[in-house]
Formats: C-alpha cells, structure tokens, sequence
C-alpha cells in the first residue's frame, strides 16, 4: 500500500506516461473475454442455426429416415394447427391476470415495507423466500394446497361452512387458469415487492413534506407523487414480468399438465408437446422461433418505452 | 447405515462380489438404483468381465414387486445384474421418447398397445423374430386383443406384462340403500339409477371416470364406452373415420357425457382432472358409485382395509347394447439398442423375458401367476385360467365367471397407428371441451376427424 | 380521534397488514412441511388435519434408508405406493448443489475477468462483443431446447454434471458480466490507475484491488448465478436421463406428477428440496435483495 500512496502523490502525468500500451491490453481483454464468448456462443449462434434448420425440415420421430425440406411447411402448419389461437389467447390471459396481480401485490407490500415500524424487518426477510424456491416447488405446494381431495384449502372453506362443496381448482378451466395466477403471484410477487422498495426508497422525504405542508391527502399524495415518481421501476417490473409470465412452462407443467380442456395450455407449453407428445421436432422448432420473434419484438416494444421514459 | 458401511468396505476389500453387494444392499431395502449408485461412488464403476448388465425401465406400478422378482432372478441367474428404473405412468410415453432419443442405455421397458406403432416404426423397439423366437411361440395362447395389441406390420414385438379390460364396477351397497337390485343394462337406465342414489343423498355425484388428459387410460375408458353401443365403431376397414357420422355412437356417448355432467349432474367435473388412483380412492371411500376401471382395481377396491366398503365392489357388463368394452395389453418390449449387444447379453435378456413374462420348465413362470394372485392384475394368456391358485384367488375379489365374460366382450382400441398417440393426445383434449359444452358434439367429432385425417395424410 | 389513538390505530393497521401478508407468503410452505410429517392415511382424511395428530418421520426414513412407511402396510394397497424415484432425492439434492456451486464459481471467476476488462479496459469490437452477450438474453429457452439437446447429445455430454453446467453458464454469463461491468465501473479509478502505475498488471489489479471492493458485487451475483442453476427445471429436464445427473426440479417433478407415489413421500420430498434455497435466502437476504435493485435498475 506504501507504493500507491507515493505513486498518487507523485501527479498525474507519470501515471499517464507508465501505463502499459494499449496492444498488451487489448490482448489481456480478449484472452479474459475468450472463455465467456466461447460458452456464450457455442449455445447461442449455432442453436439458432441449427433449430432454423430443423424447422425447415421435415423432423418426425416416427419417419427416421426422411428429413426432407419443407420450406415454411412446418410454420404453415404451426399457424394452421388446432392449438396456435387457443394456446396463444390462453397465454394472453395469463399474462393479462398474472402481471397486474403480481404488480399490485408487489406495490401494496412495498408501500408497506416501506413503513417504518419493527414488523418491516421481518417481512423483508420473510417476503423474499417464495422467489428463491424453484418454480416447480411453488407448483407443487400450490398443486398440493388447492387440490379437491386432500387439498387443505377446500378442508378449511368446507369446515368454515363458506362452500358446501370442494371447489374444483384444477378441475374447472376457468378456475384452473385462475390456480395457475395464485402460485404466480406468490412465487413472482417478493421480486416485484423488493424492486419497488427499493424506488420507493428513493424518493426524497422532503417531497412528502412539501405536499402535506400544502395539506394533501395519502391518496392524492399516492396519486400524484408517489406513482409518477415510481414509473421507471413499475415500467421495468412490468417488462420483466410481462417476458417471465409469457414463456411460463414449469407451472404448467406441474400444476395443471395443459389442462382441463388445454385451458392452461400457454404457448411453451404446445413447444413442449410438439416435441415430446407428437415427437415432431419441425414444428417444435418452429413454434419456438415464432415465440422467440414475438418475445423480440415486445421486449424492443418495452425498450423503446423505457427509453422514452428515462428521457423526461 | 452401519450395514451400509460393512457392505461398502467389504465390496471395496474385495471380500464381496458386486453382484453379492448389490442383493445384499437390496436386501436391506434400498433400491437396486441406488446400490448401483454406491458401487460407483466405490469406485468399481468399471464392468468386471462376466456379468452381464440389464437394463429395466418400467411405470411406478408395484414397484417393491418388481423389485422382489428382480432379486430371485438375480438369484438363479448369478451373472446378470438388472438396472431398474421407474416412471410415472402419465409420463411414460414422454419419458421414453426423450430416453430414446438420446439413446440413454435401455434393454428391455414395458411398452403398451397405444404406442406400439410409433414406437416401431421410430426403430426404437423391435420384433422379437430378430433373435427371441421362443417367444413368439406363445401366440396362439394369447386372446385376440393381446396379439393384436403386440403386433405390427405382422410382426410380434413384445410379451405380455399384464392383459385386462376395462370393468364396469359398481358399489353394490349404494344400490342396495337406494332400492336398486340390478345394475344397469343401458346407459340411460344408469342415468336413471344415478338420479335415485343422487336425490337419497347416498352419493353427491354417483359417476366418476377418470378423464384426465394426462392419464393415457382416458381414451380406452372413452372406446370402451363407444363400443358398447350399437354400431360402436370409430373407424371403417379402411381406417377411415365414421365416429362423425350424424347420430354415430361416439356422439351419444359424448351427449351422454355432457348431459351427467351439466343437466343431470351425476358425473362429478373433477373426472376431467382425475386419474387412476384419485379415482380409485374416491371410490373406495364411498363418494361415488359408478366407474369404469381396468379389472384389477376391483380387486384393489376389495382388498379389505381398502375403506369401508371393502368388498361390496361388483363388476357388470358395460351398460349399452352391445356390452363391447375394450381389452388391452401392456407388454415387454425388447429395444433396438439391445440387439446391437453382445449375443451373451441377448441370452441373458431373453432369459429375462421368460422369467418375467414367460415360461419356465413348462409352465408359467412364478412372476406371470404372482401378478395375476396377487395383485389380481388381469393376463393375456387363455390357458392361465387352467392354474387353480389364479381362480381361487380372483374369485376372493371378484367373479371369474363375469370377469371371462368380459374378456370375450373385449375389442382392442381402434386406430392403433403410428400417428395414433399424436391424435390420443388431440383428442383427449377436444373431448374434455365437449363435455364442457365448449364446443358442440358435432364441431368435436369434426375436429376429430380433420385431425386424423392430416395425421393420416401426413404419414403416408 | 387524538393524535395518539389515530397513531395506535395506524400501527394497528400495519401490523395487520403484515401479518396477512406474512400469513399469505409462509403458510403454504409450514404446510407442506406440516404435511411430510403426517402419514399417507392421514394425509387422505377428510377434514385436513391442521397438525399432524400422529406425526411420523417415516417418510424421511424411506427417502434415505428405503425403509416402507407402516402406515401402507396397514391399508395394505396393492399398488405399493411407493417409487423408487423418492428415493433418489437426496443423490438429486447433490447433483443440484455440485452444479450449482460449479456454475456460480465458474460464473465469479470467468464472469469478473470479463466483466472488469469490459469496464476498464479499451480494444476494438468492446461494444460489439458486448451487446453480443446481452443479446443471448434475449432468447427464450424454449426456442433453444432443441438444438442445445443436439448440441449437448453430440458432444456425449448428455446426463452428466458438464453439459448442464454448460448449458447454465449460458444463461447467466451474460447477467453475471452485465452486473458486475457496472458494479466495477461505480468504484473509483484511481486505486487501480496508482496500482498500475507501480508495475501491477491488470490482473493483479484485479485480485487485489477490485475484487475485495466488489465483494457484495460479486457476492450478489454468485448468489444469482447458484439460485438460477439449482431452481432451473427446461433443461435439467432435457438434458438428463439418469440420477446420475438429474437434479432436484427433475426428480420433484416426476415424484409429485407421478399418481404412483404416495402424496406423503412428495411432501418429504419437496420439504429436503427447499431447505437449500431458504437457507441460502435467509443468508444472502440482503445481498440478493441488493443486487435485485442493482439488475433491474440499470438500463
């Protein structure tokens, strides 16, 4: 430490004068680079290759041995298939309950953590725990609590006298889609709540101050204060939300398995079927691109609205 | 874990035999899985010359009995050492396609009639000509179904697991309470019969079939009902759809369906979402009263101690005019890696398959009779009828006179093809949007059709 | 109302909140840890039993010792409600630590290395190869299933700890490298330009400088990296085939899908799976929360 102090004192221009050149450095950066492009693009640029290639081919299990071109065959197919609407208006509704549900829920608990009393503390830890569990344990807890048989949610409403009958959570679409909500929330809510602490938190007290000095209410101050100061977090919440809800696929998988009548059959999930239940991998492949285009073109949506915000 | 420990240090000092560690970490209640697991951890992950490695793959069914059967063929079969493995029965298929495309080391699975012909023509099973031919000597021993269920392009691919048909049951003590002294012989005398237990308040929703779009036996539940009407085909000679002809019997079952869930409200809505064993134990807890269930759940329902309806579970014919119901078989497949193995090992699991679904010195071999005595898992052999210990122990569950009765009744599935799991899992879900009243009858059916005949185009 | 009793009532109302709240967040979890504790028979009656009147640790027993649970003996099912599958919970526990830790050491290590030439140091095609790794993210999993399936199967790393390692540093590099550029940028140059000025190399200018500073950076982020790997379910389920490789997600996911096994086991099941993640959570609370901020906050 005794060097740096005497280099710092001695001024700037030595430091300039000793730095090493600008080649040696530039070969330090690509060599600390090389394993992390490596990785990065042996499983990004050849993915995309290849799975343009399979979705231009035919690629059906049972037919080992013809894999002949089929052009846009496989999209035509995906775009003409009994599943694309449904799954796509399916995940459309999900993202349309969950995101808002996962906002407000966030919102509300960040408003309250943001309160100083002794039971913040607490929360704070407590709030986090569902977002670290995998996803599939939040489907299966979920799964396990709603169930109609054994579940413990229909034990206590039935006991409570507030239903007659178990309610059927996964038995019944609507509902079903409504189950797959709840663990979404509670598994993607503390996110949404620690982030929009955190731009909570940085608002100024004094702005508080000025505005109830002037004798506004909670309300109008949560109205026109709090909420415009809050955009960029909520516009990013939602962004991130919004991409995590339409590409869902371990809850489905665990909860609901597509079901009753495909009613939770989001758009990963056909990705998935294509594959593995109709073993064709053309149209598997094409199904993903057609998701990933979509995803793309949302999120430079989002971006672009970002941009614009960060700009006022 | 002490056992464990002397086990271990014993295999590592070279005082115990692999094949010895992995029985007796068997005997100690581990599964062979994990006693595998252990020898590599030990370090002997390396195949000693002389023992020859299997492997088993099958659904969680009776698992500790597979693993009792495994243990005495290792006993009398000292070279030969099987890995097994188990997976859920509603994610069997997808299981197996992902093990098959990536070639994971798979000698022998169980198998079933719905996937015999993607399966076969993917190359991932074989006939068993190609080396087995002991075993296809025992096909003139098989009920129609079963040999039709293993057979494709002519060709003999498995031995049967275990051969049933699907069981009309019914809770004897329901009707009894409700007044009723015979079960129904048509679909709406049991629409009729439902109403009376409903309206006495002895079951909320006396129907319950499993339905669930995940449980591969949802679509045989839905034949089997088809078939016991009149004209109850799906398809013509020619494989060509008839199901969406106006009036066909897949429309009034459909119609029956949708009206017991939504007007009569005597099927409950969570068959939709039910499978097997859900339904399985809703009825032996007395909640419904009606269901259509392979045979052996009735031994499973009149097991005492099953609940407290323990043996009053009767078996009827299908109601309809027909009384067709559909007969299955779930059988040993033989995978296309094993023939690609040394002939030793080839021996070796063809030894396997007799002891486990075969013949041995002549007579059955002591796993097909234990699953039929014990578990009362229904065969695909005619002449099993002959060994007293099989009739004596299905009539303590059930009837042998009716279950024979059933057998006779029993029809394979229809459209068993290539593409018939693609169009299993479709239609699974259309159906469940009929019953829904989502869509009409007809706009099903419709769909249904469409979607076979572009599965049947595109696979020509 | 007086001051006072208006503040009583808002403390009130908060404490309120919050224990709804918290009641909303912890009870499915202290339920499911409820439920591993009670046997299969007890499980199935009707009405739920809030507390286990008969607790057992007999599932736990069969998950590590095979040893059958007495509560089927005295139903005596047919089926055996048993798989095998419960059994290997444990070895999936460790397969998904050992990836875990591999890939969040894998992601300090090469991730900062990268990460602070691209804060710090100037060469032709920087921004290129920067957005490059951002753009990666852009992908969803389900469009790169397959191919990576190819990939991964061609290479014969399929079903072992390397392709799933692999494939993970995939997915959180880019993170790893985008949070830790900025977070090293935010620290004051000078330190290293009077470390470099006395003869150090970038290196060691990392080593002993930037990374004692970043720590909670770098804390954060290998924090990120472990809970991705061990939560990560598409490709652990792609990817593996046996034990031998399949982690927690995979195994949990068959046990609870599969009708065979018994509701009791899963429960026991899910509970081992958790206490990893919670742990890590509770330890890394503010950390993690902390990063949360910092990703989500930079555009």
């Amino acid at each position: 430490m005794a060097n740096v102090t005497a280099a710092t004192e001695a001024g700037p221009t030595p430091a300039l004068r000793r730095r090493p050149g600008p080649g040696r450095e530039a070969i330090y950066a690509y060599l600390t680079l090389l394993p992390v492009l490596l990785v990065v693009a042996a499983f990004s640029l050849y993915p995309i290759l290849y799975a343009a290639y399979l979705s231009l081919h035919k690629e059906l299990l049972t037919d080992p041995g013809d894999h002949h071109f089929v052009g846009f065959g496989n999209y035509a197919d995906v775009f003409h298939s009994f599943y694309l609407v449904d799954s796509v208006t399916s995940t459309l509704v999900f993202v349309l309950m969950s995101v808002p549900a996962v906002m407000v829920f966030g919102l509300l608990v960040a408003l309250l953590l943001n309160q100083a009393f002794a039971g913040a503390g607490i929360l704070r830890v407590a709030v986090l725990l569902p977002w670290a569990l995998p996803p599939v344990v939040s489907g299966i807890i979920w799964r396990w609590i709603l169930n109609d048989d054994y579940g413990v949610l229909n034990s206590i409403l039935r006991q409570l006298s507030i239903v007659h009958y178990a309610i059927p959570w996964l038995s019944n679409p609507q509902l079903a889609r409504v189950a797959l909500v709840f663990a979404q929330v509670w598994h993607e809510g503390p996110l949404a709540a620690i982030f929009l602490l955190a731009g909570l938190r940085a608002i100024p007290a004094e702005t508080y101050g000025a505005a109830r000095v002037d004798g506004a209410g909670w309300w109008a101050i949560f109205r026109h204060i709090t909420l415009p100061l809050l955009r960029a977090p909520l516009l990013l919440v939602l962004i991130y939300e919004t991409i995590v809800a339409a590409v869902t696929f371990d809850l489905v998988y665990i909860m609901t398995g597509g079901g009753p009548a495909n009613a939770t059959a989001l758009v990963s999930w056909f990705a998935y079927t294509e594959v593995f239940k109709f073993v064709n991998l053309g149209n598997g492949s094409a199904l993903a691109f057609l998701i990933a285009a979509a995803l793309l073109v949302i999120i430079l949506g989002y971006l672009r609205a970002l941009r614009v915000e960060s700009n006022r | 874990m002490k056992d464990l420990e002397n086990l271990t240090a014993e295999l590592a000092g070279g005082r115990l035999s692999r094949r010895e560690f992995v029985q007796r970490v068997v005997g100690l209640g581990l599964s062979s899985t994990a006693a595998f697991a252990l020898m590599e951890a030990c370090g002997q992950g390396s195949q000693s010359s002389g023992s020859i490695q299997l492997s088993f793959v099958t659904w969680s069914y009776g698992v500790s009995t597979i693993q009792d059967n495994i243990k005495k063929f290792q006993s009398s079969h000292k070279n030969v050492q099987i890995q097994f493995q188990d997976f859920a029965w509603t994610n069997y298929h997808d299981t197996m396609v992902a093990r098959f495309t990536g070639k994971t080391p798979t000698d022998i699975c169980y198998s079933s009639d719905h996937w015999l012909s993607e399966w076969a023509a993917a190359r991932w099973i074989t006939p068993l000509s190609s080396g087995f031919s002991d075993l296809t000597s025992y096909k003139s021993d098989y009920f129609p179904y079963v040999l039709q269920g293993m057979t494709y392009q002519g060709k003999l691919y498995g031995i049967p697991y275990y051969a049933d048909t699907w069981a009309f049951l019914y809770n004897q003590d329901h009707l009894q309470r409700a007044g009723i002294s015979t079960p129904p012989q048509t679909w709406e005398e049991l629409t009729q019969q439902a109403l009376e237990i409903k309206s006495k308040g002895i079951a909320n929703y006396p129907v319950l079939l499993l339905f669930s779009q995940s449980d591969p036996g949802s679509i045989e539940v839905w034949e089997s009902m088809v078939f016991s009407r009149q004209d109850g085909h799906l398809f013509d000679d020619n494989l060509n759809p008839v199901f969406n002809r106006a009036g066909s019997a897949a429309a009034r079952v459909i119609d029956w369906i949708r009206d017991a869930m939504n007007n009569a409200r005597i099927m409950d809505p969570a068959s939709l979402t039910s499978e097997e064993i859900p339904v399985v134990k809703a009825m032996a807890s007395g909640a419904h009263t009606f269901t259509i269930l392979e045979t052996y759940n009735q031994a499973e329902l009149n097991k005492s101690g099953s609940g407290p309806f323990a043996g009053k579970f009767k078996m009827a014919p299908m109601p309809g005019e027909t009384h067709n119901t559909v007969g299955y078989v779930r059988f040993y497949a033989v995978t296309d890696q094993l023939t690609r193995r040394p002939p030793d090992v080839q021996k070796a699991a063809d030894q396997f398959l007799q002891y486990f679904g075969g013949k041995v010195n002549g007579t059955f071999s002591p796993v097909v009779v234990r699953w039929a005595v014990e578990n009362g898992l229904g065969f695909g052999w005619k002449s099993l009828w002959d060994d007293q210990q099989v009739r004596t122990a299905f009539s303590q569950w059930g009837d042998p006179d009716m279950l024979r009765r059933n057998q006779e009744l029993a029809r394979i599935k229809e459209g068993l093809t290539k593409y018939f799991p693609d169009w299993d899992v479709f239609t699974r879900a259309e159906l469940q949007k009929a019953y829904l009243g989502q869509t009409s009858t007809q706009a099903a059916l419709d769909a249904m059709a469409e979607k076979w005949k572009s599965l049947k185009q595109g696979n020509s | 109302m007086t001051s006072a009793r208006r503040k009583l009532l808002q403390k009130g109302g908060l404490w309120a909140a919050t224990v709804v709240v918290l009641f909303f967040v912890l009870a499915p979890m202290l339920w499911i840890l409820d439920s591993s504790f009670q046997g299969e028979n007890e499980l199935l009656t009707r009405p739920s039993h809030l507390l286990p009147q008969q607790p057992t640790v007999g599932n736990f027993d069969y998950i590590f010792t095979g040893a059958i649970p007495r509560s089927f003996e005295v139903t005596g099912t047919l089926r055996s409600r048993i798989s095998q599958e419960a059994r290997e919970v444990p070895q999936a526990l460790e397969n998904s630590i050992i990836v875990a830790v591999a890939v969040t050491i894998a992601n300090a290590v090469l991730g900062a290395l990268a990460a602070y030439s691209f804060a710090r140091l100037r060469f032709a095609g920087k921004t290129l190869a920067f957005n490059f790794l951002l753009g990666s993210r852009l992908l969803p999993a389900i469009a790169v299933a397959i191919p990576y399936y190819a990939i991964i199967n061609a290479a014969n790393l399929l079903d072992t700890y390397t392709g799933l390692i692999l494939v993970d540093l995939t997915f959180t590099l880019p993170f790893t490298v985008w949070f830790l550029r900025d977070h090293f940028r935010a620290l004051p140059e000078e330190i290293e330009e009077a470390a470099l000025i006395d003869g150090c190399g970038r290196l060691q200018v990392l080593f002993r400088i930037v990374l004692p500073l970043a720590a909670p950076g770098l804390v954060a982020a290998g924090a990120f990296a472990f809970m991705f790997s061990y939560n990560e379910f598409l490709f652990a389920l792609l990817l593996t085939q046996t034990i031998k490789s399949q982690t927690l997600p995979v195994i949990l996911a068959s046990v609870a899908t599969n009708p065979d096994a018994s509701l009791a086991l899963t429960a026991a099941s899910v509970v081992l799976a958790m206490v990893p993640p919670l742990l890590f959570a509770l330890g890394f609370q503010r950390f993690l929360a902390r990063g949360l901020v910092a990703a989500l906050g930079r555009t």
